[in-house]
């Protein structure tokens, strides 16, 4: 490859990344973008970028406050927890 | 698929509470708690400090629930709140790794990196929940709350864009940002890894 070459796909590549926040911002596909059908670096980016927000999912919250928060929110409030 | 949906009760708890029912109120907290707790020890990973905030978000919450009208849904509404309280703590903090300001603006010269490189290690089927967890820990504060409202917490850009003052357009450009820094954070991991098993 070129370095005429070389430099065109990085210009290709530094315009696609521009749009993808937008791309996938949208929830469109950026995998279905022209550029991707010749371009292995930025497939492989997307593909990353599509995975981490799937694996994001499993970051469900799954702890819950102590009992000394209501407690608190409760005193707050103006009551006293005892009386319920 | 929408992954807030409204919880079954919701609407008659936030009437009831609206007219000072205390126990209504204590079924939004049950309702919600784990939600807001979690995005507080998220932000802050410390749990003593996402307690607190957690109960300032919720005395906020009975201040100011008569104002609810019910023209967002109630999670956004209340995640709202939780994100002012948890900016107001960062800032009384100063922000000792990245400021917010920076990190919420992209007039500073933050603009989103280009990746025009080589190939290198492939992300995909290699993420466990811990590593992930790790590398959101990581992330800048403005990056991080950005990622976890939408990613994880299921938030649309116009939700999170009314919960932190900010456009829809800068929301997707600080999410797109965080899942870049993530990247980087997750790869750099794996050649550690990669590096001390040889």
């Amino acid at each position: 490859m070129s370095q005429q070459d070389m430099k065109n796909i990085s210009a290709d590549c530094a315009e696609f990344q521009e749009q993808l926040p937008e791309l996938i911002g949208e929830n469109q596909d950026p995998a279905a973008h022209p550029h991707l059908e010749h371009c292995a670096n930025c497939s492989e980016l997307v593909r990353d970028l599509l995975y981490i927000a799937q694996q994001a999912k499993l970051l469900l919250p799954l702890h819950d406050p102590s009992p000394a928060v209501w407690e608190k929110i409760e005193a707050g409030m103006g009551k006293d927890p005892k009386q319920k | 698929m929408r992954r807030n949906p409204p919880i079954a009760g919701e609407l008659e708890a936030i009437q009831r509470a609206q007219a000072g029912d205390g126990e209504a109120f204590e079924k939004l907290y049950a309702m919600h708690k784990r939600r807001v707790y979690s995005l507080c020890l998220r932000m802050v990973s410390n749990v003593a400090e996402a307690e607190d905030l957690a109960q300032e978000a919720f005395l906020q919450l009975y201040r100011k629930i008569g104002t609810f009208r019910g023209d967002s849904a109630f999670s956004t509404w209340m995640h709202r709140l939780t994100v002012n309280v948890v900016l107001m703590h960062l800032r009384k903090k100063g922000l000792p790794q990245v400021s917010l300001e920076e990190t919420l603006d992209p007039s500073q010269g933050d603009g989103p990196r280009k990746d025009i490189g080589t190939r290198d290690l492939n992300l995909s089927g290699s993420l466990d929940r811990v590593g992930l967890e790790r590398a959101v820990g990581e992330l800048p504060p403005g990056y991080r709350l950005v990622f976890v409202l939408h990613d994880v917490e299921g938030f649309e850009h116009n939700e999170i864009a009314g919960m932190m003052g900010c456009s829809i357009g800068n929301s997707k450009s600080q999410l797109h940002k965080a899942r870049m820094r993530l990247r980087d954070l997750l790869k750099s991991g794996q050649m550690t890894a990669k590096d001390g098993a040889k």
